[in-house]
């Protein structure tokens, strides 16, 4: 069995089977669920009984006053109130995918409801969610910084720019696989009408999809006194609490410019670094 | 001389099927991924460790053999069916070589016969329908190092509680140990799903070691000293190898990636479609439609149609197979060198490729991995091969890192188990668990009829669990089977739970379950229970 399909745009819709199950359990609930560094799944329940009880506590109309939202919490550590954003949703979606833009933090979500004076009804509370970061670790060790500036070098021979590219060519070679195993099987199930189809020729059947897709991104990274005062294009940078920085850019085609200025705290000091990156993307057309 | 070698490499292949075995019907198309797999890939494996012991040639290699595969494997129905499906095949090599003997498909028709002949000797003679026995001689021996993985390759990530966890972990170990006689040293987590804090129910289980993607291990937290080329501690103290992608890179890339090469078989030219209907209608399906039967006389050829493609030559793509693994063993050499130098200690490269690659998609992959040990084992000193196991033995001193969250699919994450084709599925599953942990805690001590329905929820559930079925809505294959399967499996524990819970258990429906479903016959329900979890979280 193969494992690394690629995810097929046209293909989104489930298979109508799966209505054969319950719709509801009969019980509040909600759970979240990670997906990659920024998104997450949110399924939910709310029963009749407690849009009840929350009526009963709020406030008969509170369903009218209220907007229907998800509140995304962020997670923090210790006692401190976290941010957090809402989404505009109908409760009845029963189901969302949830955009982060902070990768390696802990969410949790509640479904409920925005009230015009600012409070907000929680209706039911999901599970919490370590999301991944997604990127090269900004902690290191000890004995790790005598070999830092060889850091670089080891992502390349790592295979780091394959990342999230389904395996790369395996993926590849495994997609024709599996385009061959629909062609030859999912058809001709033993279960379903599909059985009943008549088979096709060969050669139409063979034909090979072939494809290709690839692009870049970059990730730019860097580290000074945890107390200086940095930029890249002239943008203030945030500072790890030990002086690392990374970011991570969109990389089209052309030259991109990176001025990176770092000024220590008292600003009698300044070191200047400028990376000129080029990319030249061609293809062949077919 | 001792100590020669420069660095490490380690080659593990992951074998899996889902558990795909119909009582129900005489005849079921999708027991063929399993058929074709053993007369392709499993068989011929044994076939190279049998010629590789025999000639006095070390080798290693690390093969993950999943709890459903094995299962399928000891399946006494299965085994008989699969006799059937190799004796047809066997039947039609045989008429092939005697239709052909004046054509330019001779070489080809006979060396199907040779093929056919051999799976039949060794399955019969060998191993007495018992495959396990096979692989299991070849561990014992210290060449093979037999791994597990989740009890039915279920998607860790994506459990929401830590009973669902321990009980894919620990199920799998029970499953291991009646099969091998010792408990699993290394596991494949399925789909190289990692969550982390998961190992400590590896660590519970005995399981000294998995694999991750690469970055799984380059994400991780503090930065890995050696990126992928050691393997690292995850706090609990179980270890992570991760994925060496140019090794996976070299045998797979379109452009340079050996399986594309003219010489070798093509895929899409099959007997199946090629044969006089009425020649060829015994070997198919009751239905009587034409399909792929895994016989193919031609070669890839070159960018030519279907229909122009050249004969099949076995020993020139033998021949290839040979200078490929040669190629394949001096990258290694030159990446080892080079990496021992820039590190300053010996690398270790994982290489990771699903089994069934090997012979089943590229048809002389399982001659490339002999000469590839051969050629190791003969011609060269710069490498050693080794499995996780001798590694750590050879190193135990490793950097403590936590490793990301992280799979080997498609964008990298969970995404490819989790999107429209299947998000549905996650809420049924997880009301499975949370139902089944409540069963197996409110019932510590069941026997009789009520035993047996809490058994076989057991079952039901895990087999839920598989990621072969969102795996298979996502890619879009066979997609109409994967949501019937995993709708029936809902249907089954919904019904035996409301039969529990109600207290009237129908020992008709209960046995006509268990007689579909008899993965893990020995299962124990009580897996699932919250107190064994935490148990197994505390190392206790």
């Amino acid at each position: 069995m193969t494992s690394s399909g690629k995810i097929n745009k046209g293909n989104n819709a489930p298979e109508a089977e799966h209505k054969a199950l319950p719709e509801n359990y009969g019980t509040t609930e909600a759970s979240l669920l990670p997906r990659d560094p920024n998104w997450m799944f949110i399924y939910w329940e709310i029963t009749e009984n407690s849009k009840k009880e929350a009526c009963r506590l709020h406030g008969a109309d509170i369903f009218q006053k209220g907007r229907q939202v998800i509140r995304v919490r962020e997670v923090a550590e210790g006692d401190a109130a976290g941010k957090y954003f809402d989404i505009p949703v109908m409760h009845d979606a029963k189901s969302w995918y949830v955009n982060v833009q902070e990768s390696g933090r802990a969410y949790c979500c509640e479904v409920g409801l925005a009230l015009p004076d600012g409070a907000f009804v929680s209706l039911v509370r999901t599970n919490t969610v370590n999301l991944p970061a997604g990127r090269v670790s900004d902690v290191t060790d000890e004995k790790w910084m005598a070999v830092t500036a060889d850091f670089d070098k080891l992502l390349q021979l790592s295979g780091v720019e394959y990342i999230g590219k389904g395996s790369g060519e395996v993926a590849k070679s495994l997609a024709q696989r599996w385009e061959m195993l629909r062609t030859v099987f999912s058809r001709a199930s033993s279960w379903g009408v599909s059985s009943m189809a008549a088979p096709q020729a060969p050669q139409k059947q063979a034909e090979k999809k072939f494809w290709l897709v690839a692009d870049c991104e970059l990730i730019l990274y860097g580290a000074t006194e945890p107390d200086a005062f940095v930029t890249v294009s002239g943008r203030k940078v945030n500072l790890n609490p030990d002086g690392t920085f990374s970011m991570r850019f969109a990389l089209p085609d052309g030259i991109v410019d990176l001025p990176i200025k770092a000024v220590s705290k008292d600003e009698t000091d300044s070191r200047e670094i400028d990376i000129k990156v080029t990319r030249a993307t061609t293809t062949d057309g077919k | 001389m001792a100590n020669k070698e420069k660095g490490y490499l380690s080659l593990v292949l992951h074998a899996h099927l889902p558990f795909i075995r119909h009582p129900e019907y005489e005849d079921f198309l999708e027991e063929d991924w399993f058929f074709e797999a053993m007369c392709e890939t499993y068989i011929p494996l044994l076939d190279v460790y049998e010629r590789l012991t025999a000639e006095g040639t070390d080798f290693r290699v690390t093969m993950s053999i999943t709890p459903p595969l094995c299962n399928m494997m000891a399946d006494p129905l299965l085994r008989e069916r699969f006799r059937r499906y190799y004796s047809l095949r066997l039947e039609l090599a045989e008429k092939e070589v005697v239709r052909n003997r004046n054509t330019q498909f001779l070489e080809v028709a006979k060396m199907y016969e040779t093929k056919f002949r051999r799976i039949r000797e060794l399955y019969e003679d060998y191993y007495h329908g018992n495959v396990l026995a096979g692989f299991k001689k070849f561990q014992d021996m210290g060449k093979l190092e037999i791994i597990t993985c989740g009890a039915t390759h279920g998607f860790l990530p994506l459990e929401l509680r830590k009973e669902a966890v321990h009980a894919q972990i620990k199920l799998a170990a029970d499953d291991y140990r009646t099969h091998f006689g010792r408990g699993p040293r290394g596991i494949w987590l399925a789909e190289c799903a990692y969550n982390p804090g998961d190992d400590v129910y590896l660590k519970a289980q005995g399981i000294r070691y998995f694999f991750l993607e690469t970055h799984g291990i380059i994400y991780g937290s503090p930065r890995p000293r050696y990126g992928v080329y050691a393997p690292v501690y995850c706090p609990s103290g179980v270890a992570a190898f991760g994925r060496d992608m140019e090794s996976a890179q070299q045998v797979w890339s379109a452009e340079t990636g050996y399986p594309g090469d003219s010489r070798y078989r093509e895929f899409y030219r099959d007997l199946g479609y090629d044969l006089e209907y009425d020649y060829v209608k015994p070997y198919l399906h009751q239905d009587g439609v034409r399909r792929n039967i895994g016989m193919k006389y031609c070669k890839i050829t070159g960018r030519v149609q279907l229909n122009e493609k050249a004969p099949y030559n076995p020993a020139e793509a033998r021949e290839m197979a040979a200078s490929h693994a040669g190629n394949f063993m001096f990258n290694r050499e030159r990446q080892i060198e080079h990496l021992n130098h820039f590190l300053g200690k010996k690398p270790v490269v994982v290489s990771m490729y699903d089994a069934e690659l090997y012979g089943h998609w590229w048809y002389e992959g399982v001659d490339f991995l002999e000469f590839l040990f051969k050629k190791v084992h003969h011609d060269q000193k710069t490498i050693k091969m080794v499995t996780p196991s001798e590694y750590l033995s050879l190193h135990p001193d490793n950097q403590v890192v936590q490793p990301s969250m992280s799979t080997w699919g498609d964008k990298g994450y969970n995404e490819v188990w989790l999107n429209g084709t299947n998000d549905w599925m996650y809420r049924h599953l997880h009301k499975q668990v949370e139902r089944m942990v409540e069963l197996a805690n409110k019932f510590p001590t069941a026997d009789g009829i009520l035993k047996r329905a809490l058994n076989q929820c057991a079952r039901e559930v895990v087999l839920g669990m598989s990621s072969d079925w969102a795996f298979l809505m996502t890619v879009g294959t066979a997609k109409s089977y994967s949501t019937k399967r995993f709708v029936a499996h809902t249907h089954r524990f919904t019904g035996l739970y409301e039969q529990i819970m109600g207290n009237r258990i129908e020992e008709g429906y209960l046995g006509d379950i268990e007689w579909r479903d008899n993965i893990f016959p020995a299962v124990d329900y009580r897996v699932f229970s919250t107190a064994e979890a935490e148990k197994a979280a505390a190392g206790k």
